[in-house]
């Protein structure tokens, strides 16, 4: 037996059913839809499956009946590949930032712009200080708490993310042409603090309240403006600080370097969930040269000593499934790098919306395999 | 004063949702080309009304702005999502496996020749998106320049090379030296999007290029230098603001530019205006029209 044990996670979004779509849309579904939710159904296991198929069948569920059995199904799924920690895939949600900008006061839509190649995501502008009347994800939670037994870790887009995304028509309207830098920095502060305040803190305090115990701050645009990483710490701490749960925080496809030494003002931050894979050689092999693109980062890790590092190990934009042994591979070179297995976790780069549910199953077993390999061989 | 916009536009929310259904498998590569036509009608259209001098394709069916021209050359790849910039938006890193070299160039765009502006990476900022595994020379000589000597000979009126990476870096000296290999007769700018442009512009007076374009929303109007020897294409819509510039604001700054440029001043937004949604970029283009016919009206 293994003396080290990773907790395997997902890191938050998983593509959503074709069924749940297009009924959620209004959408007529067709015979594919409803096969892919009664194989899906069996393949998972999935209590009472046939009710949801009857039911898209017949066109009487409601949404949120729908939206409810996405989440079991994605909950399911997650179980199957034999993850430590779950949520729901974000089932419920549109997307990170829009799921955060309808539902909060103060910000207005404004359109579609693109991230990528064909992925786009809605963008909201702040027009007045942000505010909820109340937390947003309680009924989530309470629903993902009810269906698992398995930890549950609740994945909440960040402050600063909120304001780097969406366009400013408040705090910096009076800026614009020939605004001093300062000037700039002073409103996105302004802002900052107010999303963390008045948005994400209430949510965090409502979800502990009601049993969450590990929350993960998502910052994918953490690094987007280096000089600004302070305001992403201290979006951060001002939205959790005394909170009593586990904290984490996720970025992406970032420049990882701007984030030290401002990272080490996190407070009670258990780890820096970061995408790995997608900037790494698919060879096996636990050398420097076998993986560039977690040797960097890595050095980071060890030479600051905080916090700690959930790993991604899996590409989250490519259908190449990684196989166990790459997985095993990239933890054992982790766990060289900073000499403390104790330090690492296991989790994808990022979330895998953007993969089918059969990609995704198959990389997360594998992920879940490897990470069992590398404990056999740590151990 | 002309005004144009060069770089990659906006998709309408038509072709978003053509594109998200040929990801998912729900349309076909010939309905989103049809739907990139009638986009690229509507772009054409819509710069027409803002009285705009050069027309641009909107470049609506590239996914970034260096994958054509990998995708066009032997040598090289695109694959690792790279953040541009400081924005949400990623590209495609540019991966090297051999000698690059333009196989086939890139089409022009099917719009009246002498009357459309084209857009590519500048060398440098081609160089620094392949993590300078070949250099900004290299990309120049060998598949830069044989592409705009094929847009020039299919009757680009200017061709703007996008230059993201220089003015945050600071230092001219190897763009300067890409930009040498590149045809001395073609209608090229060289534009500075998001970026402070004040270090590099006393040396990008000697640059082989007719304008050079700059960032006013990140550079200031002071960092000119009196008298500056090349027309300035200036950014005066900030393309990555929702909020909807005034012309008349824009025509009182175009004018204290141009007393400083004597070369002469373009109106321009300050880079890709894929940054904002269709609707706001084709509120913004008509702005851009506006300031340009007011100035006209005042001279």
């Amino acid at each position: 037996m293994s003396g080290v044990r990773f907790i395997t996670r997902e890191i938050g979004s998983l593509a959503k059913p074709s069924w749940r779509v297009k009924a959620v849309a209004g959408r007529p579904l067709e015979e594919s839809d409803f096969s892919a939710a009664e194989d899906w159904g069996r393949r998972l296991d999935v209590s009472g499956h046939e009710e949801l198929v009857e039911g898209l069948r017949a066109g009487s569920l409601s949404k949120s009946q729908v939206d409810d059995w996405a989440a079991i199904y994605a909950i399911r799924l997650l179980e199957r590949v034999g993850l430590d920690a779950v949520y729901d895939g974000e089932q419920k949600r549109t997307e990170m930032y829009d799921h955060v900008a309808a539902f909060a006061d103060g910000f207005e839509a404004r359109g579609i712009v693109r991230s990528f190649d064909n992925k786009y995501y809605a963008k909201a502008a702040v027009v007045e200080t942000p505010s909820v009347a109340g937390p947003q994800d309680v009924k989530e939670f309470e629903f993902v708490r009810a269906y698992t037994d398995r930890v549950v870790k609740v994945p909440l887009t960040g402050a600063y993310t909120m304001e780097d995304w969406s366009y400013d028509e408040h705090y910096g309207h009076e800026g614009g042409l020939g605004a001093s830098a300062e000037h700039r920095y002073e409103a996105r502060r302004r802002f900052v603090h107010d999303v963390a305040v008045n948005v994400i803190r209430p949510n965090v305090e409502g979800l502990v309240a009601a049993g969450a115990a590990w929350i993960q701050i998502d910052e994918p645009a953490a690094t987007t403006k280096p000089a600004e990483v302070p305001l992403v710490v201290e979006g951060f701490n001002e939205a959790t600080r005394g909170i009593d749960a586990m904290k984490s925080m996720h970025i992406c496809f970032s420049d990882y370097s701007a984030l030290w030494p401002a990272v080490i003002e996190l407070e009670d931050c258990l780890e820096l969930q970061l995408e790995f894979a997608n900037r790494d050689s698919r060879e096996l092999g636990t050398k420097d040269e076998d993986r560039p693109g977690y040797a960097e980062t890595l050095g980071l890790f060890k030479e600051h000593g905080y916090p700690g590092v959930g790993l991604g190990v899996l590409d989250i934009h490519s259908d190449f499934v990684e196989p166990a042994e790459l997985v095993r591979d990239r933890i054992l070179y982790a766990a060289g790098v900073l000499g403390d297995p104790e330090r690492i976790q296991v989790n994808p780069d990022c979330g895998l919306r953007t993969r089918s549910w059969e990609v995704v199953y198959e990389k997360l077993a594998n992920m879940v395999h490897g990470t069992r390999l590398a404990e056999e061989a740590l151990g | 004063m002309r005004a144009f916009a060069p770089g990659i536009y906006p998709r309408s929310e038509a072709l978003v949702q053509a594109t998200r259904d040929l990801d998912r498998g729900r349309t076909s590569a010939e309905a989103v080309a049809e739907q990139t036509r009638r986009d690229v009608d509507e772009l054409v259209s819509v710069q027409r009304d803002a009285g705009l001098s050069l027309l641009s394709d909107g470049l609506l069916g590239w996914q970034d702005i260096f994958r054509p021209l990998a995708e066009a050359a032997v040598g090289l790849d695109a694959r690792p999502l790279t953040r541009f910039l400081d924005t949400n938006t990623f590209y495609r890193a540019v991966l090297v496996d051999g000698r690059p070299r333009l196989s086939s160039p890139v089409p022009a765009p099917d719009l009246p020749a002498g009357e459309w502006v084209g857009t590519l990476p500048s060398p440098l900022a081609f160089a620094r998106a392949a993590n300078d595994a070949v250099s900004a020379r290299a990309l120049a000589a060998d598949v830069v320049a044989p592409q705009i000597q094929a847009w020039t000979e299919a009757g680009a009126g200017l061709i703007v090379l996008s230059e993201p990476f220089a003015a945050r870096e600071g230092e001219a000296g190897e763009l300067l030296s890409a930009l040498a290999e590149l045809p001395a007769a073609a209608p090229l700018a060289l534009q500075l999007p998001f970026g402070d442009a004040a270090a590099l512009l006393p040396a990008l007076a000697d640059a082989p290029v007719a304008a050079i374009g700059v960032d006013f929303y990140a550079t200031s109007l002071d960092a000119v230098p009196s008298g500056y020897p090349k027309e300035i294409l200036a950014g005066v819509l900030d393309a990555r603001s929702s909020a909807l510039e005034s012309s008349d604001e824009i025509a009182r700054f175009a004018e204290s530019l141009a007393a400083r440029a004597p070369a002469g001043v373009a109106l321009t937004p300050n880079g890709d205006l894929q940054f904002v949604p269709e609707s706001i970029a084709r509120e913004k283009l008509a702005r851009l029209g506006r300031a340009s016919t007011t100035l006209a009206e005042v001279a």
